[in-house]
């Protein structure tokens, strides 16, 4: 076995938690360069006249087939593990109406009988159990019943791969190894939660509110009765809960008796679960060694940091020894599905009991079914009212259940942003929305992709799409009747962020000629398609990025050569985060960053704190924690809640920000002003905000151009500011704190600055206290984080998309073909055009996905038997996705100085209900249950 | 990037280097072993000894480190996995290494993602292959977990073109014909296929009624 070596390790940053002391070598980082002696990522090849980068910083490795997944590592690839590779894989219960009761491996006979087999009993012997975000038996005991179909019940564990390939062979789909008693029926449980909000608006959308959650509060249950939520009693003058219950009285009650000129539409929608299909199957490669109670970890994650943290806490409590922990954390994909999920933990337990091996424990299509997290199944009841005379919409009442399987997992949250989000563009007066996350035996849901919002504002647009027909009014124009325009207010109350643009996407839908010539189109089609029916249909939605919570780290350095250097919190989950963080940089310095690290999780030269809960915290809690200079409600964010464009891009134009004004611009106006009188500057106005890049060299109000390589060794020589790192935290609005930098206080969007200086600084406190990377930690005057009262604002930040779909439909086959699509987009500033096209399209593919294609039955017949793979579930092909044929704009923004906006969600959302409102227009069926298959359009046209 | 399972010869191909592991495999008596040679990335492999009923897949990335090849599903539905065949004819074609056994591949010619680039002595990427370049500028992918799998399409289809021209309004269906069954789950295909088409109309000699 190869020694680590010191050199090596000290390109790794520690940390300690829970006493365990953590190194991380992040993929693409010089600590992994080192590590695998290979280069992943290549400098970023951009063009400075378009600040576009040329191609992705990962593009090369990916397109060569480089070791670029978790999935590709092998022992062998790991400089100081052995080389000796073992192989796990995990027997799983298919029935969860009975109790668990053993295992028969005689199939295997002797000579697949694996090396080592670990069940309940040595976790419980051995002290290991899931962190509690998981909850409870990581591995089944024998006697319970299953909690869902597929919970694990033992790892096998073999030492080579020939046997371990035979008996994984032998084992598939041989159910009758795993052994059950009597039926007794499935397990009860109380919900995995519950929310509801109630809003009643003020006399006009611009006045206070009478009642809603962020005025007053959102509801929950006063208890559970037969797992059922019991609400509180409704009192006009009562508590908040109950006089948010009497408002949700009035507003029901206005629904059953509405007044004479209301439409009243009462619908139920469904949607099927969803795999996310992620293309690498989850896995992980680990070795602990104890002989240095060294736990090492290879995992694909979307969270590194929660990762870290429950991996910490669960070998603290265990008897094998672990003093430290090594994450690689490697590039990866999942659509939410690798955001705080179990397997690393398994990789973890089956490291435990390699006897001194790495152990690969990684799953096959079949298996990645039967266990990832899922797209939660909605159910959905939906009372919308409208005024016909005016076409405005008066009332919305929604009832929503979404089924979150077998563990807790993110299904309380992914129903509260379902319900939070139903009213996608439009304004309600009053709205009443009661959301619940029941506990299933159905395979886990997560925070997949779209997270909870593709199901109800997919529903949503289906109901405007009928309303509009009910009142003969044409489907847009209805919809630009009620649009939420800026400044008005959500559904929980709160104001989103700056301007609504959801109109002009409106405006721009109508006048396309597959609109304004569909019925002409559908006659002419038809015609000459016999057989087949012709359809446009519209939808328009705007979407939620962020969690409310949301944290992250940046740090930006420039050297003396002009070259720049990014390290990030993110995780690159294929989005290309790493090539958009990179140019967010050039920016304010001219250039992209041309050394990227993510994603780096231990900030040694900007220490935080975070304690409490950021959700749930009092406001006097947060003002008592937030006198210490160092605290933050939380730390760092995974990448997921579409959070890279806007928040991760706050924290590196901010950082690249302080690097420019107290470095850069300093330095340039001291070559300026050289020379006697002032120089070329004296005889001209100065201001900073004159400063603009042009191909690359710095110029303000007419002085000569500088590029940036002499503006860099100006700023380090003189000792200014050449790298800064900074924390920022999120909730619906950004931190904001004083520092004082060269004895200047200065107020910014931050809650942690520390500075790097030139070699030339010479004076306090350039010189003292520093961290040992060099920087100096500043200590934060004036803190203002948001008020945990905008916890019960539900979202501000929106990105919108109309999507306009042209279809047939064959009468006899019920199969739908998409001839074509045009979608319109609203966000922000682009970082990277290209970026940006390629996740509308690929949203897109996956929302027709949803619409048309993907389905999987929750329970017995479900994935969680084991048996599911692509053969039976069709994810979109390029010839469902209309490839040669669609279209797609991005509005322009309102200026230069938009922030960039998260679309990874929004772009797969309005597709689905555009194909179902399409699907209306050609055969006259308004389909409610998701996805539309061949079958239903047989029946419903038979 | 090192092979895992020695050869008999220590060869290896593109991305590979000399094995220096040792690794125990325990006999198997009842699953059965047999050997395997072919070419992989122009170099020779093998002998090897891997069990009956081995997939290729396996055999690239347990035995011989090549990763590159990947499984997305395990029944040649996706097509992340796919090689090239070379026939001794000069032709070749997409092979599915999830459902295709190792040692059909005994004594013939493959390429697998890793053997495209031109590399260096040091195995570094010095040029990508053209259909690589044209998936880097158009921002093909994401993930990237398909992009194997496209390589290889594209690249077959890109040589067949070079055999038997099409005229320029087949450029779109037999684009479709030739990479039509790979699945990509993020980006939607369209980069995909506008690269290829950009590689198609730009390469003399592809389309019969294009002049570049």
């Amino acid at each position: 076995m190869a020694k680590l070596d010191l050199s090596r390790r000290s390109f790794l940053k520690a940390g300690v938690m829970a006493g365990v002391s953590v190194y991380i070598a992040p993929f693409g980082s010089r600590a992994f360069a080192a590590l695998f002696e290979e280069k992943i990522l290549t400098p970023l090849q951009w063009d400075a006249a378009n600040g576009q980068a040329k191609f992705r910083i990962d593009g090369i490795a990916k397109v060569t087939g480089a070791k670029v997944f978790a999935r590709d590592i092998r022992a062998t690839d790991m400089p100081h593990w052995p080389e000796q590779q073992a192989h796990a894989l995990i027997l799983r219960a298919t029935q969860a109406d009975r109790p668990y009761t053993g295992f028969d491996l005689t199939l295997l006979g002797g000579e697949l009988k694996p090396d080592r087999i670990v069940t309940a009993a040595d976790l419980v012997r051995d002290g290991l159990a899931f962190p509690a975000f998981y909850g409870e038996d990581m591995l089944l005991p024998t006697g319970k019943i299953p909690a869902y179909l597929g919970h694990a019940v033992a790892i096998l564990i073999y030492h080579d791969f020939a046997r371990f390939r035979c008996a994984k062979d032998r084992l598939k789909f041989h159910d009758e190894v795993i052994c059950y008693g009597a039926r007794s029926g499935p397990l009860e449980r109380d919900p995995w939660g519950v929310f509801r909000f109630v809003r009643v608006g003020g006399a006009q959308p611009y006045a206070d509110d009478v009642f809603s959650s962020l005025k007053n509060a959102p509801l929950f249950p006063s208890m559970m009765r037969k797992h059922k939520p019991v609400w509180p009693e409704r009192q006009e003058h009562g508590k908040l809960d109950e006089q948010g219950m009497f408002h949700a009285a009035q507003i029901e009650a206005e629904l059953t008796d509405p007044p004479g000129d209301w439409l009243v539409l009462t619908r139920d929608y469904s949607t099927s679960s969803i795999d996310t299909a992620a293309l690498e199957p989850d896995n992980g490669n680990c070795w602990y060694d104890a002989t240095t109670h060294s736990l090492h970890m290879v995992v694909p994650t979307q969270s590194p940091q929660e990762v870290v943290e429950s991996a910490t806490a669960m070998v603290a409590q265990c008897r094998y020894p672990v003093g430290q922990l090594f994450l690689h954390p490697c590039y990866t994909v999942g659509y939410g599905s690798k955001d705080h999920y179990n397997f690393p933990f398994y990789s973890l337990v089956a490291a435990l009991y390699g006897e001194g091996r790495p152990v690969r424990l990684a799953n096959d299509r079949y298996e990645q079914f039967q266990t990832a997290l899922k797209r939660h199944a909605f159910k959905m009841h939906y009372q919308m009212a409208v005024e016909r005379k005016t076409g405005l919409l008066q009332s919305f009442k929604g009832e929503f259940e979404a089924d979150g399987g077998g563990r807790a997992n993110f299904s309380a949250s992914v129903a509260m942003v379902a319900a939070a989000g139903a009213q996608s563009i439009y304004y309600f007066p009053k709205s009443d929305l009661a959301t619940t996350a029941i506990a299933s035996r159905a395979v886990d849901a997560g925070s997949a992709r779209g997270y909870g919002t593709l199901q109800s504002m997919t529903a949503t647009e289906m109901m405007v799409d009928e309303i509009a027909q009910q009142l003969g009014l044409d489907a847009i124009e209805f919809r630009l009747r009620n649009t939420l325009k800026t400044g008005m207010k959500n559904t929980e109350g709160a104001i989103p962020a700056g301007a609504s643009r959801a109109d002009e996407i409106l405006e721009q839908a109508r006048v396309h000629p597959l609109w304004t010539q569909r019925a002409g189109k559908k006659v002419e089609f038809e015609a000459g398609h016999p057989g087949q029916r012709y359809g446009v249909g519209f939808a328009c939605v705007h979407k939620c990025f962020g969690t409310g919570a949301e944290a992250s780290f940046a740090k930006v350095e420039i050297a003396p050569d002009g070259k720049v250097t990014l390290h990030h919190s993110a995780t690159e989950i294929g989005t290309g985060t790493s090539t958009s963080q990179a140019l967010v940089c050039a920016r304010w310095l001219g250039r992209p960053a041309g050394e990227v690290n993510l994603p780096v999780l231990d900030w040694a030269d900007l220490p935080v704190i975070t304690s409490g809960d950021p959700y749930l915290m009092s406001q006097a809690v947060q003002d008592q924690l937030s006198a210490n200079p160092r605290w933050s409600p939380s730390y760092a964010a995974p990448a997921s809640a579409t959070n890279s464009a806007f928040y991760f891009s706050h924290s590196t134009r901010e950082a690249a920000r302080v690097v420019f004004t107290h470095g850069l611009w300093p330095a340039a106006m001291s070559i300026w002003t050289q020379g006697i009188g002032g120089g070329q500057a004296a005889p001209l106005v100065v201001r900073l905000e004159d400063a603009r890049w042009v191909d690359g060299k710095l110029s303000a109000a007419g002085l000569e151009p500088l590029n940036v390589e002499r503006l860099a060794k100006q700023a380090h020589a003189l000792g200014l500011v050449t790298g800064a790192t900074v924390h920022v935290f999120n909730r619906w609005q950004w931190t904001e704190a004083d520092f004082e930098i060269n004895g200047v206080v200065e107020r910014l969007p931050l809650d942690g600055l520390s500075l790097l200086y030139g070699a030339g600084a010479t004076l306090a406190p350039r010189t003292h206290r520093l961290t040992p990377g060099g920087y100096h930690v500043l200590d934060r005057k004036r803190v203002q984080f948001p008020p945990v009262q905008r916890n019960n604002a539900g979202t501000t930040y929106y990105s919108a998309i109309g999507t306009l779909v042209e279809l047939s439909v064959e009468a006899a086959s019920g199969q739908v073909e998409v001839l074509s699509h045009h979608s319109i987009m609203e966000c922000g500033n682009q970082i990277s055009p290209q970026l940006v096209s390629s996740q509308l399209q690929g949203g897109i593919a996956m929302g027709i996905g949803h619409a048309l294609h993907e389905y999987l039955p929750l329970y017995e017949d479900g994935p969680g038997n084991g048996t599911w793979n692509f053969n039976r579930y069709h994810l979109p092909l390029a010839k469902d996705v209309a490839v040669w044929s669609q279209t797609g704009e991005v509005l322009p923004p309102l200026s230069e100085t938009d922030p960039p906006k998260g679309i990874a969600e929004v772009v797969m959302i309005p597709v689905v209900g555009a194909i179902v409102n399409g699907i209306a227009h050609a055969t006259g069926y308004r389909f409610a249950d998701l996805p539309v298959t061949p079958q239903k359009i047989q029946e419903a046209l038979a | 990037m090192k092979a895992l399972i020695p050869t008999a010869e220590s060869t290896a191909g593109a991305g590979m280097n000399d094995a220096t592991a040792r690794i125990a495999e325990q006999p198997l008596v009842w699953h059965r072993t047999r050997p395997i040679s072919c070419r992989v990335n122009g170099q020779q492999v093998g002998s090897i000894q891997v069990p009956i009923g081995l997939m290729m897949i396996d055999f690239l990335h347990e035995y011989l480190n090549l990763t590159g090849s990947r499984l997305g599903c395990g029944q040649g539905i996706c097509h992340a996995c796919v090689v090239i065949l070379d026939h001794p004819d000069g032709s070749c074609e997409e092979v599915r290494t999830c459902i295709t056994g190792a040692h059909f591949f005994d004594g013939k010619q493959v390429r697998t993602i890793e053997g495209h680039a031109t590399r260096n002595a040091q195995g570094e990427v010095v040029e990508p292959s053209a259909i690589q370049q044209k998936f880097l500028e158009h921002f093909s992918f994401q993930c990237g977990y398909c992009t194997p799998g496209f390589v290889n399409a594209a690249t077959i289809l890109l040589e067949k073109l070079k055999q038997q021209p099409i005229a320029r309004d087949q450029v779109e269906s037999t684009i479709g014909a030739g990479l039509g069954q790979h699945i990509c789950r993020c980006t939607g295909y369209v980069g995909y296929y506008a690269a290829v088409k950009d590689l198609v109309l730009n390469t003399p000699g592809l389309v019969k009624d294009v002049k570049v």
